[in-house]
């Protein structure tokens, strides 16, 4: 038989050595509030464990060209709540999702309506933490259209919103964004504000906002910009996330960041609320964040689940070391 | 045509004792008040996902009473080690109505259709229970393909439905995937009944394909080649016989102890100790399931 082996907890093991940078954050946990890990694999979950994540918000998204029906939609939030879900708590990472109609795909009218009828089905499925990630793309009739719709849904489910925002015509993007949630009667801060820059964070923080930054190399934040903007803003309302995917991204972006924002001297307690505390706090909203489901696996030293704590059981072996030409 | 093939108010009526004793009273409310809705398929289908916002998701403790209820029931039908959402849900299915057979079967399909994972485990985890039970064989088939762990525990394990219902190239697909995802095989219902030559091939042929790589067979295997033991699959036991892994051993001479082929059965005189052992019933296959679990 071929295809995935179901992951058993020898697969759990600690790697057999430690980037550098890990040093500077060991002990720490970290939330990712947006990383697609669909498009990611399962060593990423590895490393990502071992870098201190312990849970994560799994946006849905776009697969990098358009779907023909409503079925492989259905089928992409059934893998968010399935597979997704599971292969995270292989690691000991606890999986949320935020469900949504993105904006690019709202421009085939006949499928987004198609979408619009199948979300009130998912929306309210256990762990789902919010609708998104909506908003703009080409800032257009259909994507406002839809943005409105789900901001509606939302409302009547009590759920946060995650706004993702443009890349062309950014600040007038995320104003435009901001004023239509206010327009439905969403207040500020059931709004996460998403992909922002040094040229958007200071209106999305005054108007009461939380603001997300995207570690992305080349198109969003670079993370010496990101350490920048915390000694600036502070760390109230503010959150840092990887929004890894099919491009050229970094799913370790969120512990990266926080060992440089460490080697700056920003203070410790700053840290843990941009890379951590923050996100479970607007997430948590929803009401389908339980902190302690995910303490146990975030205590866990890697040296202590390596001398068999209560995590691991029986038929434990050392986890395949990535650094040898032998591959058993 | 069959409908339910059990008593299907004594069912609801026990599933319904075990919630009373493991819920708060503000979730019996709220079930209560659910059912005045449950007619509505869109209310129906919403109560099933909202349930453990309610319940919340305890392990529930089930006293040997109400265990018997269940068992008397539908032989073989177990809920120990459930969180109380996975029972409400599996309670609330029987709430749905199944005048028209097409509606019903439509409305349980789109649930699985549209299921995270513990929504999923607790669909499978009622096929036991559902109406018109022919109409879950493909779905189960389906099930089996499944790589997420809770979803194939609720189908292959303490679960009477595939036993009962699957066709043999299913049945030996379960097996062998859960011998390949690592479950305790003692606990798949059913196991010794469904044992099949098709099925001892696979097996052996499986073995082969373990050794040859230097990794090992989980000893339970053999059991299911107890029956079917030849002049071509001997050699295979005997190699597990003189192995040096004690459990293995013993998991040779317990096939040998049940098969009727006389080199079988001289290959278990041959040693005095482990004839003994399973002659007082000290050495049994529960044993070595449990030896496995440690
Ligand atoms: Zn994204």
């Amino acid at each position: 038989m071929c295809g995935i082996h179901e992951l058993t907890e020898k697969d759990l093991q600690p790697l057999s050595y430690t980037p550098a940078y890990l040093d500077k954050i060991k002990g720490m946990r970290f939330f990712d509030p947006h990383v697609h890990m669909t498009s990611r694999t399962t060593d990423d979950y590895q490393a990502m464990a071992d870098a201190g994540i312990v849970a994560l918000i799994e946006p849905a998204f776009w697969l990098g060209q358009p779907r023909t029906g409503v079925d492989t939609f259905r089928d992409y939030f059934n893998s968010l709540l399935g597979w997704e879900r599971f292969r995270a708590s292989q690691f000991g990472i606890k999986h949320y999702c935020t469900i949504g109609l993105n904006s690019k795909e709202a421009n085939n009218e006949k499928l987004a309506e198609a979408v619009m009828e199948i979300l009130p089905q998912f929306i309210y499925k256990e762990g789902v933490v919010g609708v998104g990630e909506i908003g703009f793309d080409d800032q257009t009739a259909l994507e406002e259209k839809y943005y409105r719709a789900q901001l509606e849904l939302a409302k009547e489910a009590g759920l946060p919103v995650q706004i993702h925002t443009p890349h062309r015509d950014k600040k007038k993007g995320t104003q435009r964004s901001m004023d239509i949630a206010i327009e439905h009667g969403l207040p500020p801060h059931m709004v996460i504000v998403d992909h922002n820059n040094e040229e958007t964070v200071k209106e999305v923080l005054d108007r009461g906002f939380w603001a997300a930054f995207t570690i992305y190399p080349f198109t969003k934040m670079g993370n010496e910009r990101m350490v920048a903007v915390v000694k600036q803003y502070g760390s109230e309302r503010i959150m840092v996330n990887s929004a890894a995917d099919w491009g050229i991204s970094d799913p370790l972006a969120v512990p990266k960041t926080a060992a440089l924002m460490h080697e700056s001297g920003i203070d410790l307690n700053d840290i843990h609320s941009v890379t951590y505390m923050n996100a479970v706090k607007a997430f948590a909203q929803s009401g389908q964040i339980n902190e302690s489901d995910f303490e146990l696996a975030g205590n866990i030293d890697q040296s202590e689940r390596f001398n068999g704590s209560t995590v691991l059981r029986g038929g434990q072996q050392p986890r395949i070391n990535k650094n040898t030409t032998i591959i058993r | 045509m069959a409908e339910y093939v059990y008593d299907q108010q004594k069912m609801s009526n026990g599933l319904e004792a075990i919630i009373a004793s493991n819920s708060s009273n503000t979730a019996r409310e709220w079930l209560q008040q659910r059912l005045q809705k449950a007619a509505s398929i869109p209310q129906f289908n919403q109560t099933f996902t909202a349930i453990p916002r309610f319940t919340g998701k305890n392990i529930i403790s089930v006293t040997s009473e109400q265990a018997a209820v269940l068992q008397q029931d539908v032989p073989g039908f177990f809920v120990h080690g459930w969180t109380l959402d996975r029972l409400v849900r599996v309670w609330w299915l029987l709430q749905l109505n199944i005048s028209t057979k097409t509606i019903y079967i439509d409305t349980v399909e789109q649930l699985f259709n549209a299921a995270e994972m513990n929504e999923l485990a607790a669909l499978y985890s009622a096929l036991p229970l559902l109406a018109f039970p022919e109409a879950w064989k493909l779905r189960t088939a389906e099930g089996i393909r499944s790589n997420i762990g809770i979803v194939q525990e609720a189908i292959m394990l303490h679960n009477p439905y595939p036993a009962k219902y699957l066709d043999e190239p299913a049945w030996n697909q379960l097996v062998m995937k859960a011998i390949f995802t690592d479950k305790p095989l003692h606990r798949i219902s059913g196991l010794d009944e469904r044992r099949n030559i098709a099925l001892a091939a696979i097996l052996t042929d499986f073995a082969h394909e373990r050794w040859a790589a230097g990794r090992k067979v989980d000893p339970m295997q053999w059991r299911l080649l107890t029956p079917f033991i030849n002049n071509e699959n001997l050699p295979d036991i005997t190699r597990v016989w003189h192995s040096a892994d004690q459990t293995e051993k013993a998991a040779a001479a317990l096939v040998c102890a049940g098969s009727d082929y006389l080199p079988a059965q001289q290959l278990l005189a041959s040693n005095l100790t482990l004839a003994t052992e399973i002659q007082d019933g000290a050495l049994t296959w529960d044993v070595i399931a449990t030896k496995l679990s440690q």
